[in-house]
């Protein structure tokens, strides 16, 4: 954890920052409303596409602010974040191919999102394999 | 590659999160440079030449190779 701590500078604090409050955006957006839609709070009309579409755009914000990050990071920082996004990638294309086997062999059908959390555990572990790889050794001083 | 970088730093009694500081990265990376573990881009080598005062060569031998000897100007 400490590791992780050291390797950003107050620069990328910051934007890592910016991006983690339009994740929660996000999130809230999106949660509120498919709770809102699947509970029949609101009709089908130009308030939920009103919703709908803010939700898109606080999405397209935080994937704007991650990249704003990645292209501002310190360089090893961003060499770990995108190793992490590569295991992130890989393990979510090999999760979407591989169930579609398990699919056919009688494995509960699932939805297009599924894959979704999958890249985002295995982006984390690859972040944390990639800061484990190149911290320690050191002094510190 | 190897460096000297964990010794230009020391003689200077600057922390890892000094030098750091003065070439605008993370004390992360000045960690893994001095450990062997990363290789930092030209420009960022290129830096840390520059505020040692040196040629990069000097900071910075492929392994294998012997450092070159620091030049007094």
């Amino acid at each position: 954890m400490e590791a992780m701590c050291r390797a950003y500078t107050p620069q990328d604090s910051r934007n890592l920052k910016i991006f983690n409050w339009w994740s929660i955006g996000t999130a809230i957006a999106f949660a509120g409303t498919t709770l809102l839609l699947a509970g029949h709070w609101i009709e089908r009309g130009p308030i939920a596409w009103g919703l709908a579409i803010l939700s898109v755009a606080a999405a397209f914000m935080m994937v704007r602010s991650y990249m704003v990050f990645l292209r501002n990071a310190d360089e090893l920082l961003r060499k770990i974040q995108l190793e992490g996004l590569a295991l992130g990638f890989g393990a979510g294309a090999l999760f979407m191919l591989g169930y579609r086997l398990f699919e056919r062999l009688g494995a509960p059908k699932l939805d297009m999102v599924d894959p979704l959390p999958v890249m985002v555990v295995f982006w984390a572990v690859g972040q944390y394999i990639g800061h484990r790889r190149y911290s320690g050794g050191g002094d510190g001083k | 590659m190897n460096n000297r970088l964990r010794v230009l730093r020391a003689e200077r009694r600057w922390s890892q999160a000094d030098l750091a500081e003065r070439l605008g990265v993370s004390r992360q990376t000045i960690n893994a440079i001095e450990t062997g573990k990363y290789d930092p881009s030209l420009p960022l080598a290129f830096a840390i030449a520059r505020l040692f005062s040196l040629r990069i060569e000097e900071v910075f031998t492929p392994d294998g190779e012997q450092p070159l000897p620091l030049q007094i100007t």
